[in-house]
């Protein structure tokens, strides 16, 4: 029942679209619809077969899905080219100061609970 | 004569509406097929569709707004599947609660940390607002960095680009970078590859471990949420 799963998808990104337009402009259409499908979710208790092999076959060719927009790079390579270092440096010591910060902070903070649920 | 004919055919082809969904197919399977082969984490397939399918339309003088209506078929696709998220995300629950605590908090102070310092480090290098709102969401998984770049101003299909290289970066360095600074425990190297490196950081969490992968996959999707509630928020405040 891929269908029915699917149909539910479509259905809660189309009505994150409407509230997106209504109220929210800020906010992404299919983001809107993600977070009700969460608390629709939790409300539920539970996630039926449909739905969990639909967004799992969709999940499975998201890389596929971004490849157009991908392309779309070739519409904008003088913008690049214009800004390389600055991209290319926030890219690289971006990346790898937050990748340990959130690493080392995320071990201490689990390693600390450890150590009170020993000491308690 | 012939010749003639054979030239109406080409341009038929070339020009047919579908013609972009085929090569789009195509090359997607055969970079598939050459990253599960080799498992060379330079070999990202999503990147070398991308190279291979510009060549492509440079090599039959097609410009990308062609290949752009024609791919909608696809990319379409892209709004239902953000929303799926939400189902993986419902079924990691379990894990959550039981760290909830030092997630929410690394989450919330490194996903501002690594957001804020892209976004300072862009500022600091000169570059202009543009790049400056669409490098702000490259820690997140594409489809949400796509929609947010978007709704902030920045370029949609330049966000995609700049995911693509954080991820492939991510991959590469991480795991042997966190070796480094000590972090061994499955739970920290999942959320950090996953949180910084989105989909390509999970793959490779996955790799170490199914805790590592969860974990890296639940980070992934947090940050997403996270950056897509709150950044195009913040930017409308301070704009």
């Amino acid at each position: 029942m891929l269908l029915r799963g699917l149909t539910w998808l479509v259905a809660f990104q189309l009505l994150g679209t409407v509230l997106n337009v209504l109220f929210l402009p800020m906010l992404p259409g299919p983001i809107i619809g993600m977070v009700l499908l969460f608390a629709g979710l939790l409300a539920r208790g539970r996630a039926s077969e449909s739905l969990q092999l639909a967004a799992s076959s969709l999940l499975r060719y998201l890389p596929l899905l971004l490849v157009p927009p991908a392309v779309g790079v070739m519409a904008y390579t003088e913008a690049i080219l214009d800004d390389f270092w600055a991209i290319v440096g926030v890219l690289v010591i971006s990346l790898l100061v937050s990748l340990v910060f959130t690493g080392w902070l995320m071990q201490t903070l689990i390693r600390r609970k450890q150590r009170q649920q020993e000491g308690a | 004569m012939i010749e003639l004919h054979w030239q109406a055919a080409w341009e038929a082809l070339i020009h047919h509406p579908l013609f972009g969904v085929a090569i789009t197919l195509a090359v997607f399977q055969l970079a598939y097929a050459a990253y599960e082969k080799t498992r060379w984490v330079f070999l990202q397939p999503v990147l070398v569709s991308m190279m291979l399918i510009v060549g492509i339309l440079l090599l039959c003088g097609i410009d990308y707004d062609e290949y752009r209506i024609s791919a909608q078929w696809l990319t379409l696709l892209l709004g239902p599947a953000t929303v799926a998220l939400a189902v993986p995300l419902y079924l990691n629950l379990r894990r959550i609660r039981e760290l909830f605590g030092p997630i929410v908090i690394t989450l919330l102070v490194a996903g501002v940390f690594a957001t804020a310092l892209g976004m300072a480090l862009a500022w600091a290098f000169g570059a202009d607002d543009m790049i400056l709102m669409t490098l702000a969401p490259k820690s997140v998984t594409s489809p949400i960095a796509m929609l947010v770049a978007e709704q902030i101003g920045g370029v949609v299909a330049l966000a995609a680009v700049f995911v693509m290289i954080t991820g492939v970066l991510g991959a590469i360095c991480g795991p042997e970078l966190l070796r480094r600074f000590g972090v061994q425990h499955p739970a920290a190297r999942g959320i950090a590859l996953g949180l910084t490196a989105h989909a390509v950081g999970t793959a490779q969490a996955l790799q170490e471990s199914d805790e590592c992968g969860a974990f890296a996959a639940l980070a992934m999707s947090l940050m997403g949420v996270m950056t897509a509630v709150l950044l195009p928020l913040v930017v409308a405040l301070l704009l």
